[in-house]
C-alpha cells in the first residue's frame, strides 16, 4: 500500500514538475534577428538585453550582404514567421514597405524624432508612414597609404575640406606615387561595382541620381553626364589604377597589403586598418568633379519588424533597445562601430573612434563630421530602388570588365524602363 | 465456365486482387504523395503564378509576353542552350573516358577514383568560392600560366572566357559523380563478350565500339539525361562567380529566375521563366530518350 502510495505521489510530483516546467518554458520566447553583419557584432547588446529581459532570448542570424534582399524576399514574402526583426538598407525601405515586408510602426514616430534629424527620419518613411527604426548611417573617406607616399617622396594630401582634390588631381597624384613607389593600384573604391559608392562619381558629375520624376520611377542613366562619368570609371580599370576580377569583400586586402595608394571606404575600415601591422595610413575627403559639388554616400542599415513575426511584442522591444535606448545603441557600437543615427550618441562615438587612431584622430573627426553634415546625399527613395540597384550594379560590373560604356548604360536604361513599367 | 471448375474460384481471385491493390496502394502512397506535394503541386503553383501579371487578379499571358520581349531573358535562353550544348557532351565524354581508365587495373586505382569523386562531396557553393580565388587576376591559375610563359588571363571577368570558366567549375564538380555511374555499368558487362570479340579478331577500338558502347546504353542514357537536367539547373557557381556577367555571357535561365523572383520581387516573370525552363528541359530530354532508345526493343 505504502509502495503504491509513494508511487502515486511520485507520479503526481512528476506531473506537477512537468507542468510547471512547461509553464516556465512557455514564457521563454526566442526572437530571431536577421542581419548581414559578422557573428559577434551584436553580442554585447544582445547579452545585456537578455539580462534585462530574462524571458526573451535573441537568436542572431547572419547572411552575406548580397543575400539579404533575396532572404527577406523569400522568407517574409512567403509569410515566414520565424524572422521577427531584421536589418534593412534604408533606400530599400520604400520597395519593401510597398511589398508588405515591413510592419508599419507609426506609434514610434515621436521617439524617432527625438533621436534622428529630419533627413534621418525621412529615409525610414514610405507614403507618410514609418516602417523602420534608425540604427546607423554612413560616410566615406579616402584612405591613403603613407608608406607609399614616403617611398615616392611625395607630400601627403590634406584632410582640409578646402583642399579637397578633384578626381583629375587625385588620379595625377596617384600616378605620381605609383611611379615613385612601385604600388600596383592608384585609386580604388571598396564597393567597386556598387551604386552606393559610385553614386558620387555619377550623380556628382551633374547627371542626376539615375532615377527621376514622381516617385523616382523614371530611369535616367544614359544621359551625357552619366556616359562621361562612366568613361572615367572605365578608365580606372583600363589604365590599371584599380583592379578587375576582385570581389568587393576581397578589396580591403589590396589596401592592407600595400598595393593601393588611395582607397575609398567607410569608417568601418579604421579598426582593421589600424590593426594591420606595418600599415601607416591617413585620411582625406573623397574627391569631387571640378566645377561640381562635393558629394558623399550616406545611409545604412535600419531595423524593421516582420509583419508576420511570431513574437512581435518582444521583437519590438529588442528593436527599440538597439535603436532608441542610449545604452543599447552604445553596446551595439562597441561591437560594430558604424556611425549611429542617434544624435546623442554621435559625439561620444566620434571621440571614441578618433581616440582609437591617435595619430590621425583630428583628421578622422574633421573629415567625418564635415561630410555627414554637408556633403551626404542619400540614394534615391523609390519602390523601384532594388531593381534599379540590381541593374546598375550589373552595368557597373560590365563597365569595370571592359564593356563599352555608352552601349552598356543604354542597355541598362532600356532594361530599367521595362522593369519600372511592371512596378508602377 | 468450364465443366468441373469451382464456382467461387473467380471470387477468390478477385478478392486477392483487391488485397494486392490495397497493399500496393499502401506501399506506393509515400512516393505518390511526395511526387504530388514536392513536384506536381509546386509546378502547378508556378503555372498559376506565371499567369498572374503584377497586381492582376485574372489570368493572362502578360508575364510570358514580357519575358519573350525582354532581351535579358532571351539572352539567358541563348546562353543556357549554348552552355547545355557544350557542357553535356563534354562531361559525358570525360566521365566515360575516366570510367574506362579507372576500370582498368591502374596502380593505386582506389586513390584516383576517390580523387576524381571527391569534388562531389564539396558543396557547389564552397567549390565556387575556391575557384573564385583561383580565377583572381593574382590567383593560382595566372601564377601557373605565368610559370609556363603564358600571359595573365581574365577568366570570369572576360565575356569571352567566363562561360568556359563556369563550364570548367561545374565539370570539375560533376564529372566524378557521372564517372561512378558509368563504372558500375562497365563492371556489369560480361567478360565473355570481350573474350568472344577478341577471338573474332576485334581490336581495342572495335571492342569499345561494338561491345562496350552498346552494353553501356542504359547507364549512358541515365547519365546523359540526369546530367542534362542537372546542368539546366546550375545556379550556385554562376551566382558566386559571375552573377550572370560579364555582359550577360554567363546568364543562365536559373540565374534570371532567381534575380526576378528574389532580387527584383517579380514572382510572375520568374514563374513564367520557370515554366519555359521546364518545357525546354522536357523537350530536350524527350529527344535524348528517342536518340538513345534501342530500335530492336520497340
Amino acid at each position: 500500500m505504502l509502495m503504491k502510495n509513494s508511487g502515486l505521489l511520485a507520479g503526481v510530483a512528476a506531473v506537477f514538475l512537468m507542468s510547471t516546467a512547461g509553464a516556465v518554458w512557455a514564457e521563454q520566447v526566442t526572437i530571431n534577428f536577421l542581419t548581414a553583419e559578422a557573428d559577434g557584432g551584436f553580442d554585447a547588446a544582445i547579452d545585456q538585453f537578455e539580462k534585462d529581459n530574462p524571458n526573451i532570448k535573441v537568436n542572431f542570424e547572419t547572411v552575406p550582404f548580397d543575400s539579404m534582399v533575396p532572404t527577406i524576399e523569400a522568407r517574409i514574402g512567403a509569410h515566414d514567421s520565424s524572422i521577427d526583426v531584421f536589418l534593412v538598407d534604408t533606400p530599400r525601405v520604400s520597395a519593401m514597405a510597398n511589398s508588405g515586408y515591413l510592419l508599419k510602426i507609426n506609434e514610434e514616430k515621436d521617439a524617432v524624432k527625438g533621436v534622428a534629424n529630419e533627413a534621418g527620419l525621412s529615409v525610414l518613411m514610405y507614403g507618410g508612414d514609418l516602417y523602420a527604426l534608425p540604427l546607423w548611417t554612413s560616410t566615406q573617406m579616402m584612405y591613403y597609404n603613407k608608406n607609399l607616399f614616403d617611398k615616392a617622396g611625395v607630400p601627403y594630401p590634406s584632410s582640409e575640406e578646402m583642399k579637397r582634390m578633384t578626381y583629375e588631381e587625385t588620379i595625377e597624384l596617384a600616378k605620381k606615387v605609383m611611379a615613385g613607389s612601385g604600388a600596383k593600384y592608384g585609386f580604388s573604391l571598396e564597393q567597386i561595382d556598387r551604386y552606393y559608392q559610385l553614386q558620387p562619381i555619377f550623380e556628382g558629375n551633374g547627371g542626376g541620381s539615375g532615377l527621376k520624376d514622381d516617385g523616382n520611377l523614371t530611369p535616367d542613366v544614359s544621359n551625357a553626364k552619366w556616359v562621361e562619368a562612366g568613361k572615367f570609371y572605365a578608365s580606372l580599370f583600363e589604365k590599371g589604377l584599380a583592379p578587375r576580377g576582385i570581389a568587393s569583400d576581397q578589396m580591403p586586402s589590396t589596401f592592407t597589403n600595400g598595393d593601393t595608394v588611395f582607397y575609398v571606404s567607410g569608417p568601418w575600415r579604421l579598426q582593421p586598418f589600424t590593426e594591420t601591422e606595418g600599415l601607416h595610413f591617413g585620411v582625406a575627403p573623397v574627391p569631387y568633379w571640378a566645377g561640381g559639388k562635393p558629394q558623399t554616400p550616406t545611409g545604412s542599415w535600419a531595423v524593421s519588424l516582420n509583419p508576420y513575426a511570431a513574437h512581435l511584442e518582444e521583437a519590438k522591444k529588442f528593436a527599440e533597445y538597439i535603436t532608441l535606448n542610449a545604452k543599447g545603441v552604445g553596446l551595439v557600437l562597441q561591437g560594430i562601430p558604424n556611425i549611429p543615427v542617434n544624435k546623442d550618441a554621435y559625439g561620444p562615438y566620434v571621440d571614441w573612434l578618433a581616440s582609437q587612431n591617435p595619430q590621425i584622430a583630428g583628421d578622422i573627426k574633421k573629415v567625418m563630421t564635415y561630410e555627414l553634415a554637408n556633403t551626404a546625399v542619400p540614394r534615391p527613395s523609390s519602390i523601384g530602388y532594388v531593381a534599379f540597384e540590381t541593374v546598375m550594379n550589373k552595368a557597373f560590373s560590365d563597365i569595370r570588365n571592359g564593356a563599352e560604356v555608352e552601349a552598356t548604360l543604354q542597355q541598362a536604361q532600356q532594361q530599367l524602363e521595362s522593369q519600372m513599367r511592371r512596378i508602377k | 465456365m468450364s465443366p468441373g471448375s469451382r464456382p467461387w474460384s473467380g471470387v477468390q481471385r478477385s478478392m486477392s486482387n483487391w488485397a494486392k491493390i490495397r497493399v500496393a496502394t499502401v506501399f506506393l502512397l509515400p512516393a505518390v504523395l511526395s511526387v504530388i506535394l514536392l513536384r506536381l503541386w509546386p509546378a502547378l503553383l508556378a503555372i498559376h503564378t506565371s499567369l498572374l501579371a503584377p497586381r492582376a487578379i485574372s489570368y493572362s499571358l502578360e508575364n510570358y509576353i514580357y519575358i519573350f520581349t525582354d532581351p535579358v531573358f532571351l539572352n539567358s535562353v541563348r546562353v543556357t542552350l549554348v552552355f547545355a550544348l557544350i557542357v553535356n557532351p563534354l562531361q559525358v565524354a570525360i566521365a566515360l573516358g575516366l570510367a574506362i581508365l579507372m576500370n582498368n587495373k591502374l596502380p593505386m586505382t582506389g586513390l584516383w577514383r576517390s580523387a576524381v569523386l571527391l569534388p562531389v562531396a564539396i558543396p557547389q557553393s564552397v567549390s565556387a568560392v575556391i575557384w573564385a580565388a583561383a580565377y583572381r587576376p593574382d590567383g593560382l591559375f595566372n601564377s601557373l600560366l605565368q610559370a609556363v610563359g603564358i600571359g595573365p588571363q581574365r577568366f570570369v571577368t572576360s565575356p569571352d572566357q567566363a562561360l568556359a570558366s563556369i563550364i570548367l567549375v561545374v565539370s570539375w564538380i560533376g564529372v566524378g559523380y557521372w564517372m561512378t555511374m558509368l563504372m558500375a555499368g562497365l563492371q556489369d558487362i560480361p567478360k565473355s563478350l570481350y573474350e568472344a570479340a577478341t577471338i573474332d579478331g576485334a581490336n581495342a577500338w572495335q571492342r569499345f565500339r561494338y561491345v562496350t558502347l552498346p552494353q553501356l546504353r542504359r547507364p549512358l542514357t541515365f547519365v546523359l539525361v540526369a546530367d542534362t537536367v542537372a546542368n539546366f539547373l546550375v545556379f550556385a557557381p554562376v551566382s558566386i562567380l559571375t552573377k550572370g556577367g560579364p555582359q550577360g555571357s554567363t546568364d543562365l535561365i536559373m540565374n534570371q529566375i532567381y534575380t526576378n523572383a528574389f532580387v527584383n520581387g517579380d514572382p510572375g516573370s520568374a514563374a513564367a521563366a520557370t515554366v519555359v525552363l521546364i518545357l525546354l528541359v522536357l523537350a530536350i530530354v524527350l529527344v535524348q530518350f528517342r536518340l538513345m532508345s534501342d530500335r530492336s526493343e520497340r
